[in-house]
Parts: C-alpha cells; sequence; structure tokens
C-alpha cells in the first residue's frame, strides 16, 4: 500500500539495535566481529541490553537441546549436578524477566545507568549455563556452539565491554580470547 | 574477711570521699547485725556494704514501681491515641464515602443531560470531558458544575433519600425495576420520546401518586432524622429534603416526563451505589435495603459500601439482574435485546484447548517461529455460566489492564484457557509462556499491571510429523479429538490427536489456491473446515470426504499482487459465516451455504492482521498492523471501540514493512480480550 510505504519512510529510517543485530546475526553468525561490532551513534548500554537479550533468547536454543539429555537417569548421576537444568531454566527465566521488567528497563531506546551495572551478575549467571553444558554435556554445547557460534560470541562480548571478570571465564577454549584482554596468561 | 564482705571492700575502697547517706548509717547499723566487727568498721566509715546495698536495693524498687506506672499510663495514652485515630480515619471515610456519591450523581446527571439533550435535539450535546469520575482525588474537579445544578444535585440527592424512604415503607425495589425497566426499554427502542409519553404518563404517574402519599410521611421522618443527628451534610440533606418535596410538588404533576427522568435518575443511582469504583463487575443487590434515616443505618450503608469495594473484582453477580455502573447505561438499554439473543444461542461446537506441554501435541506444532497457536473455548454449554455470559454481551468498553512481559521477540500468538483466567503466548524467541491473569505484581502504574509469567515452554526446534515448512494455523476440535493444521508447505492436514504419528488426511492443494495462510473449524458444520490460501481465495473443504466443496467468492483479477493475501479466516460460532482478514485492509464477511460475500468494509488503516469472535458471536475484534485493534458490533458492522496498543517494529529496512499486531483473542467464558504485538508485549484489556 502505498499509504503505509510512504508513513514508513518518512519515521525513523534506521533500524533498531535488535534488529540491527539479528540481521547481523542472520547474514553470518560466525562473524563474531560484525555482530558485536555497535553502529555508529549507538549507545552503549542500549547495545550491551540488546545483546544480552539476544543471547537470551539464542541460550533456549541450547536449553532446549539440554533438557532432553540432562535427566536423573542420563550420564552424570550426582544429584547435585541434576539440579543444573533447573538452574538453567531458572536463570533464564529470571534473566528474562530482568531484562523485560519496566522497573529496570522502562524504555527501550535508553539504559539506566543503575540497570547497567546490574546486566553484570546477569552475565554471570548465564556464563553458568555455558559452563555446565561444556563440562558435563560437552556433545550438546559442541554441536549448538559448531551452528551458531553462540559461547565464541559472549565470550567476546563481555570480555569486550567487561561485564565480567576474566577469572569467572572457566571453559578452556578461546584462551586466545580470554588472554587477549590483559597479555597474561591465565592458568 | 569474709564472703560478703569481698566483693564489697573494692566499693569500702573507692569511695572513701563519696558524701551523703547520712541516712545510711543507722541502716548499716541495722543491717549490719549480723557482721560483727564489719558493720562496726562500716559504721565507723558511714557507709556499710549491707546499707549501701540495702539503699540501692529500696531505691531500685522504687524506680521500677514508678516505671511501671509511667508504662502504664503510656499503654493509656497510646490506646486513647489510637482510638482518636481510628475515629479519625472512620470520619474521613465517611467524608471520602459522601464525595464519591457527590461524583458519581453529577456523573449521572451528566448522562442524563446528554441523553435528553440527543433525544430532543437529536445531536449530541457538548458538555465536555464526560468520563467517568476517577476516585483517586478528593477533589471533585472532572466535573463542570454549573450554576443551575447545584438545584437538581440537591434534588438528585432528595430522590435518593426518597428512596430510602420508600424502601422502608415496603414500597420495593423490584417493583421500581420493573416499571423502570419497561419505560427504559421504551426509552431505548424509540427514537421518538412524544410517542411514548402517554405510555410514560401512565407510569410515572402511578409512581408520583405513590410517591407523593409517601411524602407526607416522609416528611415527618425527615424531621425526626433532623432531630437525631448533628452531622453537617446530614443536615444539608435534610435540608434538602424539604426543598425536593417542594420543587417534586410543584413539578410532578405538569412534566411527567422528567419525572420519568428522575425515576431513571434514582435508578441509576442505586446501579451507582451498588457498584465498585471504576470497575464494571461487582454487583450486589439490595444495598438500599441498609439504608436509613438513622445515623447508625447511614454508617452501616457506608460500611457496606465499603464491602463491596472489597469484593473482588471478577465476582459475577449472584442472582439479581445485570446492572452496570452509570459509564455504560446508555448502551445498556440498547443491549437488552441482544442479551436474550445471547442467552438462546449456546456454542454448538465444542471446541477445546491445547496446552503447549501436551508433548504428543507440542512435536506437532510448528517451527521454531511459532506462527500459528490456535485455541478455541471449551463449551460446557449446559452448565453454561449465564451471568458472566451477560457480561460479556454487556462489555462494551475494554480497558487496558494488564501488559505482559517476558518475552525477547514478537508474540505471534495467543490462546486463552477455556476456564481459567489463564493465558498462553506463543513467540519468536521459540517459547510459549503462560500467565496467570489473576496473580498480578502491583507496579507503580495502576493502569498496567505486570504479570509474571508462570511457565515458559521451551521445546521448538522445528517442524515434524509431516510438514515440511512452517506451520501457520491450527484449529482444534476437542469434540471430535481433531487437529487441522496449515503450512507454508503449501498443504493442510487433519490429524487426530489420540494417535499423533500419520496425519489422518493431507489436504495437498497442489498449490493451485496458493499458500494456505489461516484455517478454521467451521462451527455450524462439524465436518467442515475453511482455509484462506495466499493468492487470494478462501475456500471450504468437507473433511470426510476430503473434497472442496466451494470456494467463496472473491473479487480477484489474474494479475493479482500481494495485496490480496488474506491473512485469517475465522468462522463464526453460532451463525454459517466466515471472516477474512485481508492485507488490503477489508474484513469479508461471506455465506458458508452459498459462498457469497456479505458484506465487506474497509477495517483499517493498514493490514488487518487477526481476528477473533467473542463467545457470543456478537463483536469481532480485528487487530491490524496500524498499531490499532478495533471492536466491532457484528449485527451493524460498526467498529464500537478502537484501542491503539503495541507500538511498531522494523521488519527488515528493506521493505520498511512495519509490524505492529499479530493476533488477538477473546476469553471464552471471562472478560478478558488481549493483543499479541510485534514488540514482544501481549496485552490484557477487561
Amino acid at each position: 500500500m502505498v499509504m503505509a510505504e510512504g508513513t514508513a519512510v518518512l519515521r525513523q529510517n534506521r533500524p533498531g539495535a535488535k534488529q540491527y543485530i539479528q540481521q547481523n546475526i542472520r547474514a553470518d553468525c560466525s562473524n563474531i566481529d560484525k555482530i558485536l561490532e555497535p553502529p555508529e551513534g549507538q549507545d552503549e548500554g542500549v547495545w550491551n541490553y540488546e545483546h544480552l537479550r539476544q543471547f537470551c533468547l539464542e541460550l533456549d536454543g541450547l536449553a532446549v537441546k539440554l533438557q532432553s539429555e540432562c535427566h536423573p537417569d542420563t550420564s552424570h548421576k550426582t544429584p547435585k549436578e541434576c539440579p543444573a537444568i533447573d538452574y538453567t531454566r531458572h536463570t533464564l527465566d529470571g534473566a528474562a524477566c530482568f531484562l523485560n521488567s519496566s522497573k529496570y528497563f522502562p524504555s527501550r531506546v535508553s539504559i539506566k545507568e543503575s540497570s547497567v551495572a546490574k546486566l553484570g551478575s546477569v552475565c554471570r549467571r548465564i556464563y553458568r549455563i555455558f559452563s555446565h553444558a561444556y563440562f558435563y554435556h560437552w556433545q550438546i554445547f559442541d554441536d549448538y556452539e559448531n551452528e551458531i557460534f553462540l559461547y565464541h560470541q559472549f565470550t567476546k562480548f563481555v570480555m569486550k565491554y567487561n561485564l565480567m571478570s576474566k577469572d569467572n571465564l572457566i571453559v578452556p577454549i578461546l584462551e586466545e580470547v580470554q588472554n587477549s584482554g590483559s597479555g597474561e596468561s591465565e592458568a | 574477711m569474709d564472703e560478703q564482705a569481698g566483693p564489697g571492700v573494692f566499693f569500702s575502697n573507692n569511695h572513701p570521699a563519696a558524701g551523703g547517706a547520712k541516712g545510711l548509717g543507722p541502716l548499716a547499723e541495722a543491717a549490719a547485725a549480723g557482721d560483727g566487727a564489719a558493720a562496726a568498721g562500716a559504721a565507723r566509715a558511714q557507709y556499710s556494704l549491707p546499707g549501701i546495698l540495702h539503699f540501692l536495693q529500696h531505691e531500685w524498687a522504687r524506680f521500677e514501681v514508678e516505671r511501671a506506672q509511667w508504662e502504664v499510663e503510656r499503654a493509656e495514652l497510646q490506646a486513647q491515641i489510637a482510638f482518636l485515630q481510628g475515629e479519625r480515619k472512620g470520619q474521613e471515610n465517611l467524608k471520602k464515602d459522601l464525595v464519591r456519591r457527590i461524583k458519581m450523581l453529577e456523573y449521572a446527571l451528566k448522562q442524563e443531560r446528554a441523553k435528553y439533550h440527543k433525544l430532543k435535539y437529536g445531536t449530541e450535546l457538548n458538555q465536555g470531558d464526560m468520563k467517568p469520575p476517577s476516585y483517586d482525588s478528593d477533589e471533585g474537579n472532572e466535573t463542570e458544575v454549573q450554576p443551575q445544578q447545584n438545584s437538581q444535585l440537591m434534588w438528585k440527592q432528595g430522590r435518593q433519600l426518597l428512596r430510602q424512604y420508600l424502601q422502608e415503607v415496603g414500597y420495593t425495589d423490584t417493583i421500581l425495576d420493573v416499571k423502570s425497566k419497561r419505560v427504559r426499554a421504551l426509552l431505548g427502542f424509540s427514537s421518538d420520546v412524544t410517542d411514548r409519553e402517554d405510555d410514560k404518563n401512565q407510569d410515572s404517574l402511578t409512581d408520583s401518586a405513590s410517591v407523593l402519599d409517601n411524602f407526607k410521611f416522609l416528611e415527618s421522618a425527615a424531621a425526626d432524622f433532623s432531630d437525631e443527628d448533628e452531622d453537617d451534610d446530614i443536615d444539608g440533606r435534610e435540608k434538602s429534603i424539604i426543598d425536593t418535596s417542594t420543587i417534586v410538588r410543584k413539578k410532578v404533576l405538569p412534566d411527567s416526563s422528567e419525572d420519568r427522568d428522575t425515576k431513571e435518575a434514582l435508578k441509576e443511582f442505586d446501579f451507582l451505589v451498588t457498584s465498585e469504583e471504576g470497575d464494571n463487575d461487582s454487583r450486589s443487590a439490595g444495598d438500599g435495603t441498609d439504608w436509613g434515616p438513622n445515623r447508625s443505618k447511614l454508617q452501616d450503608m457506608l460500611a457496606n459500601l465499603r464491602d463491596v469495594d472489597e469484593l473482588p473484582s471478577l465476582q459475577p453477580s449472584v442472582g439479581s439482574p445485570s446492572r452496570p455502573s452509570s459509564s455504560r447505561l446508555p448502551e445498556h438499554e440498547i443491549n437488552r435485546a441482544d442479551e436474550v439473543e445471547a442467552l438462546t444461542f449456546p456454542p454448538s461446537s465444542g471446541k477445546s484447548f491445547i496446552m503447549g506441554a501436551d508433548e504428543a501435541l507440542e512435536s506437532e506444532l510448528g517451527l521454531g517461529e511459532l506462527a500459528g497457536l490456535t485455541v478455541a473455548n471449551e463449551a460446557d454449554s449446559l452448565t453454561y455460566d449465564v451471568s458472566a455470559n451477560n457480561k460479556d454481551a454487556l462489555r462494551k468498553t475494554w480497558n487496558p489492564k494488564f501488559t505482559l512481559r517476558s518475552h525477547f521477540d514478537g508474540i505471534r500468538a495467543l490462546a486463552f484457557h477455556p476456564t481459567e483466567p489463564v493465558l498462553i503466548t506463543a513467540s519468536e524467541d521459540h517459547t510459549l509462556k503462560m500467565w496467570n491473569l489473576q496473580k498480578t505484581a502491583p507496579a507503580k502504574k495502576s493502569t498496567s499491571l505486570d504479570v509474571e509469567p508462570i511457565y515458559t515452554f521451551r521445546a521448538h526446534k522445528g517442524p515434524l510429523l509431516g510438514h515440511t515448512d512452517a506451520v501457520w494455523g491450527l484449529a482444534y476440535s476437542a469434540a471430535h479429538q481433531r487437529l487441522l493444521s496449515c503450512s507454508a508447505d503449501g498443504t493442510l492436514r487433519l490429524w487426530n490427536t489420540t494417535e499423533v504419528a500419520p496425519a489422518l488426511s493431507v489436504f495437498n492443494d497442489n498449490q493451485e489456491l496458493g499458500v494456505p495462510a489461516s484455517v478454521d473449524l467451521v462451527s455450524s458444520d462439524p465436518s467442515h473446515m475453511v482455509a484462506s490460501f495466499s493468492k487470494g481465495y478462501t475456500s471450504i473443504f468437507n473433511m470426510e470426504t476430503q473434497q472442496r466443496i466451494l470456494t467463496l467468492e472473491s473479487n480477484l483479477d489474474s494479475t493479482a499482487n500481494s495485496s490480496c493475501q488474506i491473512n485469517r479466516v475465522i468462522s463464526h460460532p453460532t451463525l454459517p459465516i466466515s471472516i477474512t482478514a485481508h492485507e488490503d485492509r477489508h474484513i469479508k464477511f461471506y455465506d458458508n451455504n452459498t459462498g457469497k460475500l456479505i458484506h465487506s468494509m474497509v477495517a483499517h488503516l493498514e493490514a488487518v492482521t487477526s481476528l477473533a469472535v467473542d463467545p457470543n458471536g456478537l463483536y469481532l475484534m480485528s487487530g491490524s498492523h496500524d498499531c490499532s485493534i478495533r471492536l466491532w458490533n457484528l449485527e451493524s458492522k460498526t467498529c464500537i471501540q478502537e484501542f491503539t496498543a503495541h507500538r511498531k517494529k522494523f521488519e527488515e529496512s528493506i521493505h520498511d514493512f512495519e509490524e505492529s499486531i499479530h493476533d488477538v483473542a477473546f476469553h471464552p467464558s471471562k472478560c478478558y480480550i488481549a493483543s499479541a504485538g510485534a514488540d514482544a508485549l501481549a496485552k490484557v484489556f477487561v
């Protein structure tokens, strides 16, 4: 419809951060640098926020794969490890709730300073999902990673924006990435 | 020396310079009877250890007594404070309730005037902003009170009291109800008032006559009433009674239509009293029975009001005829006829609810992007809640209530539970979320409460079981245990929900009609289904013979472009009508038997994406990419209400195509409607 297109042109002519990220991912999910690089003029807080949303979204896919395997009667027997799937669910639900709450993030075009600080804690919890998957369900982790390179993306993301300290990055792949920031080598 | 002196040696060593305590001397001597040498030694020093101890103990005891006394006093004072505070609060509540009532009255008056003016002059009276009064602030700043309204206001209050007295006398509510209902019915269905004058005259004359008869009695009661009470506001009302009586006497005989209006005003007022603030759902009959001239009775009434306020908002009326609040009165009259009709049409087809958690079904459902989720009401036609039905039929003004935020990407579809206040949303972020609409977290803004999802279903990875591409639509029939799906691979499949594995039948249209975008079961004929295709055709199929029965009429030429795409087709729950939502902004109604186009209307400013029919088949709701949801009256095909919800989301910037609302739904048995937005929010309206 001509009318619809006309009005569309008049409005904001740049897609939102979220669409931009999703576009880049769809184009090439292994090109992590392109995905992580914000377009010019993009507010960093918003950029981080949108990325985190995208990670949670894609992590759901991993959670789905895990839930088929992470049962009491499968590979790992110790009871304390099984709540990992519950932890995963709980973390993702909690992250969804937090990232979507109007209390902490009332607007998607500008992020409050106080909320930016909390992004780090969300990252830490999400990281634990990755590390559990890596250490206990390596096959699934590997398959998923080769599909969408989510872990690489996530690690580079937290490094780039200093959302987590390097000590917390315990998954031993990508060591070159983890070391690149500081130049000290991790044990 | 000895043990007693042990700890006390400390004392005598430490206060050689301490003066005073002459009284200790004799005390010391008396107390030191058991300690010969030590006592003598201590007496010499004017302080004896036991004496000191004794003195201290004595003082301490005294202090304790005093403290106890102070505590008692303090407790008494605090009790008194609490009591006074309580009383003050009671007074404030009283004042607030009265102010509230005044606001209700003023609003009702405005309504009446608008109605009267409209009937008299055929045009709307411009009264400025006519929204129902809000009760948050105690200042009555939203009403414009014109000087002449004052007397009418007092008149109204007088009328209210009259009502009270009538109750006492025994002129019961029901008689008044019946009469005013008749009057109202007459009023509602005739645009020409004068024809009904005679009938109304008779009604109101009999009413006014009996009213007048009671007046003598009431005056004396009013006299007593004013004697008993000292409150200012009660006194004010007493004056108004006297005024009212004079006014009524003057007015009643020549102008009986006015009387009818006042009767209706009284009627309204009864509604107003029994309705909650701002919430149209609560009803309780017989609030007026608690009224009385006595102050205590007045307080009972106010207490009752408060009780009414505390009722949970969704409690349906128990037995009394439905009494909407004044904001819906004008429409109420029109709806009476509808109400009757609604009751005689119980839904004929049994559709049922799909829970995403059902493993078997889940694996059938579509793609990572859940584009279609269809759930319809489960009709317990035998145990249908009639009063809830009435409410649905009557609900005309919807207000946004909840905003459901938890999805990361656009919500494509939503479905209500057949009976519970539960909503399930399906989103492009590969999850389904279930929401409890009754358990809400309080948020700062009361207009949009946040609801937490109870559960998040994560399971969709890709299409399974037959379809090779995205599933766009589903339709489920509980009565027949059948599930219908339509997919981007061009096929429609029928499944038996008890054994999932092979599809029962495939309607592979060989792409001749295009890709099916939406499918629905025909409510009036359980063996039929209606499907709409991307090329702009809609067809009805017989599921048993697997034949296409007919193609609904559509005016398309061979060079049809994408604007003829049909986004949604639904079947009317009771009539043999199919309704389609088009990309070209139209909504079209087709007769299922003949295939002819019954009606076509331009519904929105942009493509219409979704449709929903309310369980009674009276209203149609349509959602569109122009960010608006519109509610239509199906009989008149006119738009009743429009909401703007969900800001737009940009799709690929290449197409400059903005999406907004993907789905809308009615709750099958409760008063909820929901809309699913591309902005990852779901909104629920009550």
